[in-house]
C-alpha cells in the first residue's frame, strides 16, 4: 500500500506541475519536445522523429494577451494555450506544436497562432485536418498524406529521417502505453478511496508530461501492484463523467469531498485517446488511420449513427455506475450538440444524469460542490 | 425534542426548529448570509421563539451555500434535497420545485412520493436570478420588495429582451431615458427573469403541482408571470423563505430517528 | 415577352413562393425532400431532381419575421446551449413544432450537409438524422491552413462526391444520369457567374445597390443556383442595377446621398434587419457588398470534379486568414470602400474567433476605418441597438475623420 501511495505521489508531481515536468523531461532527455494540441494527433511520427510530444491541454492562468484574438465566448481549454503561447510560458520548452481542426474553434486558432505565435517566436507550427467523413474509402489516403507531410516537417525539426523501422518502433509503445491506461482505469473501481477522482486524473495526466514508453512502465508496475492489493470497501457513490477534460483539481476534490468515485470515463484527455486498440495489419500509417476509422461514439468525429448516448449507458452499465456526470466545457460545441441526445437516452435507459457546465480557470466550484453533494443524495 | 434546521445562503440566514411531531416551534430570517452573523442570530431568535435553549437541540442540520463552514451542524445537507424536503412537507403532491435565489436558481423535480429526482441549476449568470432584480430595482430606484406592486401598475407591455444582466442594464436605462414607464420595466423585469428560469424548467420537464420557494416567490408578479411563462398554476409555498431550513429540520429529525433505531 | 415587365424583385418573391410551395406539393404527393446546408454540393441534387429546402434560409425568415424566439425555447428545453448557432437552434425547434408563421416547409426525407461553411452544419445534421431517424450525407472539406485548396484534399472530396453519388442512387432509387450531370454544371456555373456579376455592379459609384437587398436575394443563390429561373433573376436584377448606375442613381431615394461606401462582414442580424439598416443609412453610409456574394461564386470546369470539389472547398469561410485577408483587401479596393462593418456573431465561431486579427490587419493594410458590434443571426436576445447606434455613431466619425485627411492629403 505504501507503495502503491508512492508511486502515485510520483504522478501526482508530474502532472500537477506540467510546464516543470516538461522542462525537466527535455533536459533529461536531452530530446526536443513538441506540443500538442487536445485531441487525436500523430504522436507516434513525433516519437518516432526521436522527440517527445507532451500534451497541452490548457492550464490555469487569466486572460490577458489572448483577448487580442478571441471573444468572451471561446472555449477556455484553448484559449488559456493561446494565452500561454503569447505570455511565453512555452519558451524554451516547445520545440514545435502540432495542432488539427476538429472544431470550428480550432479552426480559427490554429490561424490566430500563426501570427500570435508563430511570427513572433518562429516557433514552428504543423497543421492539421483530420477526415470526418473518415468512413469512406478515401479518407485514408488522405490521412496518410496529412501523416507524410506531417512527417516532413517534424523532419526538418528534428533533423532527423523517419524510417518505416522508427514508425514501427514509436507504434509499438504507444500501442502498449494505451493498453496499459485501458487496464488501469478498469482498476479504478477496485480502489475507490486510493484512487479517487482526483488521483486517478493525475495519474493519467502524468502521462503527457512524460516519455511514453517511461510512463507505460511505471503504470504497469502500478497496475500490478493495485492488482496485487486488496480490494477497498467503499460507501460511495460510482459515476462515469463524460466531457473534454474535467479540470480544475478543485472541481475533482468536490467529488473526492462527497464520495463520488468515478469508475469511468468518456473525457477527450483520457479514455477517448487511448480507448480504440489499433489493428495488427498494413504499414503504420495505415494503422494510425485506422484508429481514427474505428473511432466510436466520439464526439469530434463525425457519428452518423449518433452512438454516443448508447455508448455512454453501456459504458455506465459495465462500470457499475449509479449514474453520469456530464462536465460540458463551456463553449464547446461538439459537445453542446451531443448533450441533448444523449440526456435523453439516459434517461429513458433510467440512469441520472448530473449536468455541469464547466470553465477550466473557474475561481469558485462552491456551486459546483453543492451540486456533486446534492446528485450523490439524489442516488441515496 | 427539538430539531433545528439552518439554511445559510449567500445573502440571508433562514432557521426553522421543530419538535418531534414536525410542529414549528421557532422559525427566524433575517437578510444577512454566510460569512456574516446572520447564522448565529437567527438560531438565537428561533431559540427564543421557541422557549429552549441550544442545548435541547437533539440534531442539527446545516444548508445553503455557507453550510459547509457552521461546524455546530451534526450533519449538512444540500439546500437542494432541503428544498425537495421542506416542499414535500407542506404540499403533499407537490412535483416540480422553482427556487429562485440571490445567486442560484433552481429547478427540483420530485417523485411522487417526495424525493428528490433530478435537478437542474443555472449556470454562472446572473440573468435569471434573484441578482438580476436587485439589478432592476437599483435602475429603477425602489427596494426590492416593492418592485412586485410597481409591475401591477403596468400597463404596456415592454421587453427586456437581452439575456445578460449587464446588457439588459443597458436595454432598461436606455427605455427609460426614452419615456417608458417605470411600471411597464419592472414589470418587463419580471418577464425576463422568468422566461430565463421557465426555460431551465423545461430542460427537466414540469409536472403539477408546481410550487415556487425562495425570496422571490414573495413578488406575486413574478409568480404570475412565471404561471404565464410554464402554463401551470403554481402554488406559493407558505413562509418560501424558510422551506430550506425546514427541510433541514426535517433531515435532522429523521437522521436523529435513524442514529437511535 | 411578358416576362420582361416583371421586376427582379417581383421574380424574386414569385421564385422562393414557387421554391417553397413546390417542396410542400413534393412533400405531399409522396416525393422525397431533402434538408441541405447552404453551399453544399447541389448539383448532385439537381441531377436527381431532388426537391430541396434550406434550413439555413427558413432560419433567416423566421428571424427576419421575430419569430425565432419559441423555437428558440423549445430547442433550449431540450438541453440545446444558448452558445449553440442559432439556425440550429431554430432549426431544431421548428423540427419539433412544425409551424411556422414565417415559412413553412416539408419535414426531410434525408439530410445533405458539407462542412466548408463550418464543422457546426455537421453536428447539426448528425442530431437531425438521429431525431429524424432519416439518413445522411456528408460532405467534410478539409479546413484549409494552407492558402490554396491541396491536391490531396481534393482527392479525399472527389471520393465523398463519388460515394454520395451512390447513396443518392440508393436513396432515390434512380439511376444517376451523367449526362443531366453535366447540363446541371453548367447551369450552376453560368447562374452563379450572373450573381457575381449582378453584385459586381455595386462598384459604382453611388452604388446603384443597397447591400441589404443583397441579403434578400441572397435567398434565391441559395435555393436556385442550379437552375435557369436563378440564371434569370439575377440576369435582370443585373439589367436593373446597371440601368440605376448609368442612371447615375444610388442605393436610396433621389436627394439621399450615398456619403460612403462599407462591406458587412458576416451573416446579417435577422431579426434587427431595420435597425442595422437604419442605422447605417440614416447617416449616409451604404453597404454596397459583403464577402457573401463570393461564397455562391462557385466556378469550375465542367466535368472537373476535382475542380468542383476544389471550388466548394476554397470559400472564404473555409480558407486560411491571409487568403481572407486578401480577398476583403480586394473588395475594398475594387468596391472603393471607406470601411467595414464587422458583426461579431455569437452563433459563428468560426468568422468570429479569426475577425479581430482580420479587422487589424485589414485596417492596417488599407486604411479604412472599422467597426465591430455584437449581435447574433437569429437569436433576438444577443443585440442591443442602443449599442449598435452608438458603435456607429463612432464609425461614422472615424469616416469623417479619415475622408478629411485624405481630402486634405
Amino acid at each position: 500500500m505504501a507503495d502503491i501511495k508512492s508511486m502515485i505521489a510520483e504522478f501526482e508531481e508530474i502532472a500537477l506541475n506540467p510546464a516543470k515536468s516538461a522542462a525537466k523531461l527535455k533536459k533529461e532527455s536531452g530530446k526536443k519536445l513538441i506540443g500538442m494540441f487536445p485531441y487525436h494527433l500523430p504522436e507516434e511520427i513525433v516519437y518516432a522523429a526521436g522527440m517527445l510530444p507532451v500534451g497541452m491541454w490548457g492550464g490555469q492562468t487569466d486572460f490577458k494577451l489572448s483577448n487580442k484574438y478571441l471573444q468572451s465566448f471561446c472555449c477556455s481549454l484553448i484559449k488559456a494555450n493561446v494565452e500561454f503561447g503569447m505570455n511565453g510560458a512555452y519558451k524554451g520548452i516547445l520545440d514545435g506544436v502540432i495542432m488539427a481542426a476538429y472544431c470550428d474553434t480550432l479552426k480559427c486558432i490554429c490561424e490566430d497562432w500563426k501570427v500570435a505565435v508563430v511570427e513572433p517566436t518562429g516557433m514552428p507550427l504543423i497543421a492539421m485536418y483530420y477526415p470526418q467523413n473518415r468512413k469512406i474509402a478515401a479518407a485514408v489516403p488522405y490521412m496518410q498524406a496529412e501523416f507524410e507531410k506531417a512527417q516532413a516537417q517534424l523532419e526538418a525539426i528534428s533533423g532527423k529521417k523517419v524510417t518505416e523501422a522508427d514508425l514501427e518502433a514509436a507504434w509499438t509503445v504507444y500501442e502498449a502505453y494505451r493498453a496499459e491506461c485501458r487496464k488501469f482505469v478498469k482498476l479504478v473501481a477496485k480502489m475507490p478511496a486510493t484512487l479517487n477522482a482526483t488521483k486517478r486524473h493525475l495519474i493519467l495526466k502524468a502521462g503527457w508530461f512524460m516519455d511514453k514508453k517511461a510512463y507505460t512502465e511505471k503504470l504497469a508496475a502500478l497496475n500490478a501492484a493495485i492488482e496485487a492489493a486488496p480490494a477497498e470497501a467503499f460507501k460511495g457513490k460510482k459515476v462515469l463523467v463524460e466531457g473534454i477534460i474535467v479540470e480544475p483539481i478543485a472541481l475533482l476534490d468536490a467529488f473526492v469531498e462527497n464520495d463520488v468515485c468515478i469508475v469511468a470515463d468518456d473525457v477527450a484527455q483520457q479514455s477517448r485517446m487511448f480507448r480504440i486498440e489499433g489493428r495488427k495489419a498494413g504499414t503504420v500509417y495505415e494503422k494510425m488511420a485506422y484508429r481514427i476509422v474505428d473511432a466510436y461514439a466520439d464526439p469530434l468525429l463525425l457519428d452518423e449513427k449518433k452512438e454516443h448516448g448508447e455508448e455512454l449507458i453501456k459504458m455506465a452499465k459495465e462500470a457499475g455506475a449509479d449514474g453520469v456526470v456530464v462536465c460540458a466545457m463551456k463553449f464547446c460545441d461538439p459537445e453542446e450538440y451531443d448533450y441533448p441526445i444523449f440526456k435523453k437516452q439516459l434517461e429513458a435507459a433510467g440512469i441520472p444524469v448530473l449536468y455541469m457546465e464547466i470553465e477550466q480557470q473557474m475561481a469558485s466550484v462552491e456551486q459546483y460542490k453543492t451540486r456533486i453533494q446534492a446528485f450523490a443524495e439524489t442516488l441515496a | 425534542m427539538y430539531f433545528l434546521g439552518i439554511d445559510i445562503g449567500s445573502s440571508s440566514s433562514k432557521c426553522v426548529i421543530i419538535d418531534e411531531n414536525k410542529n414549528i416551534v421557532g422559525r427566524a430570517v433575517k437578510n444577512i448570509g454566510t460569512g456574516t452573523n446572520g447564522p448565529s442570530v437567527v438560531i438565537g431568535e428561533a431559540l427564543a421563539k421557541a422557549g429552549i435553549t441550544e442545548e435541547q437541540i437533539d440534531f442539527t442540520v446545516a444548508t445553503g451555500y455557507g453550510r459547509a463552514n457552521h461546524t455546530q451542524a451534526d450533519k449538512q445537507i444540500t439546500e437542494i434535497s432541503c428544498h425537495g424536503k421542506g416542499v414535500a412537507h407542506l404540499v403533499p403532491g407537490a412535483r416540480t420545485i422553482i427556487d429562485i435565489g440571490g445567486q442560484d436558481a433552481k429547478v427540483i423535480k420530485l417523485s411522487e412520493t417526495g424525493n428528490v429526482d433530478n435537478f437542474v441549476m443555472n449556470e454562472k449568470c446572473a440573468a435569471g436570478t434573484g441578482r438580476f432584480l436587485e439589478v432592476m430595482a437599483r435602475i429603477l430606484n425602489c427596494e426590492l420588495s416593492e418592485l412586485s406592486e410597481l409591475a401591477k401598475k403596468s400597463t404596456e407591455e415592454v421587453e427586456i429582451s437581452n439575456t445578460c444582466t449587464v446588457f439588459a442594464e443597458s436595454e432598461v436605462i436606455s427605455q427609460l431615458a426614452q419615456g417608458t414607464k417605470r411600471e411597464d420595466v419592472a414589470m418587463g423585469a419580471n418577464h425576463s427573469i422568468t422566461s430565463r428560469v421557465a426555460g431551465l424548467a423545461r430542460r427537466i420537464g414540469i409536472t403539477p403541482i408546481v410550487v415556487m420557494t425562495g425570496g422571490v416567490a414573495i413578488n406575486d408578479s413574478v409568480v404570475h408571470s412565471m404561471e404565464e411563462q410554464i402554463g401551470y398554476d403554481i402554488t406559493v409555498a407558505p413562509d418560501p423563505q424558510a422551506c430550506g431550513a425546514l427541510g433541514a429540520a426535517l433531515f435532522a429529525l429523521e437522521s436523529f430517528n435513524k442514529k437511535n433505531n | 415577352m411578358e416576362q420582361e415587365k416583371i421586376s427582379s424583385k417581383q421574380m424574386l418573391n414569385d421564385l422562393m413562393a414557387d421554391h417553397y410551395q413546390s417542396a410542400l406539393d413534393a412533400k405531399a404527393n409522396g416525393e422525397l425532400v431533402c434538408w441541405a446546408t447552404s453551399i453544399a454540393p447541389q448539383e448532385l441534387l439537381t441531377t436527381m431532381g431532388v426537391k430541396v429546402v434550406y434550413p439555413e434560409n427558413q432560419a433567416a425568415a423566421i428571424g427576419a419575421r421575430k419569430e425565432a424566439q419559441k423555437f428558440i425555447d423549445d430547442s433550449e428545453g431540450k438541453g440545446y446551449s444558448v452558445d449553440l448557432c442559432s439556425y440550429a437552434r431554430v432549426n431544431f425547434g421548428y423540427a419539433a413544432l412544425k409551424d411556422s408563421e414565417a415559412q413553412n416547409v416539408p419535414m426531410p426525407d434525408f439530410i445533405y450537409t458539407c462542412s466548408n461553411i463550418c464543422h457546426t452544419v455537421l453536428k447539426w445534421y448528425e442530431n437531425l438524422a438521429k431525431e429524424l431517424n432519416i439518413p445522411m450525407i456528408v460532405f467534410d472539406l478539409p479546413f484549409n491552413h494552407t492558402y490554396d485548396v491541396q491536391d490531396h484534399a481534393a482527392k479525399y472530396m472527389k471520393g465523398q462526391i463519388e460515394e454520395a453519388i451512390k447513396r443518392l442512387e440508393k436513396i432515390t432509387k434512380k439511376k444517376f444520369d451523367q449526362d443531366k450531370f453535366k447540363a446541371v454544371m453548367e447551369q450552376s456555373n453560368a447562374t452563379s457567374q450572373m450573381w457575381k456579376d449582378a453584385t459586381l455592379v455595386a462598384k459604382a459609384k453611388p452604388s446603384p445597390l443597397n447591400g441589404f437587398d443583397l441579403f434578400n436575394y441572397m435567398a434565391a443563390i441559395v435555393t436556385n443556383r442550379g437552375t435557369k429561373a436563378g440564371y434569370e433573376l439575377f440576369k435582370r436584377w443585373k439589367e436593373e442595377l446597371e440601368a440605376k448606375a448609368a442612371a447615375g442613381q444610388g442605393p436610396w431615394k433621389p436627394g439621399e446621398e450615398e456619403k460612403f461606401r462599407v462591406m458587412w462582414d458576416g451573416i446579417a442580424c435577422w431579426p434587427y434587419l431595420g435597425p442595422t439598416y437604419k442605422g447605417l443609412k440614416n447617416n449616409g453610409i451604404n453597404m454596397v457588398t459583403s464577402t457573401y456574394p463570393d461564397s455562391w461564386t462557385i466556378l469550375y470546369d465542367n466535368g472537373d470534379i476535382e475542380g468542383m470539389a476544389k471550388a466548394y472547398s476554397g470559400i472564404y469561410c473555409n480558407s486560411n486568414l491571409q487568403n481572407g485577408i486578401d480577398r476583403i483587401t480586394n473588395i475594398v479596393n475594387d468596391f472603393s470602400l471607406d470601411g467595414i462593418v464587422f458583426h461579431s456573431n455569437r452563433s459563428c465561431k468560426l468568422l468570429d474567433f479569426r475577425q479581430f486579427e482580420q479587422q487589424r490587419q485589414i485596417e492596417e493594410k488599407c486604411g479604412v476605418a472599422t467597426v465591430l458590434f455584437d449581435g447574433d443571426q437569429t437569436d433576438p436576445r444577443a443585440f442591443s441597438t442602443e449599442q449598435y447606434n452608438t458603435r456607429i455613431q463612432a464609425f461614422l466619425e472615424t469616416l469623417e475623420n479619415k475622408k478629411e485627411e485624405r481630402r486634405k492629403g
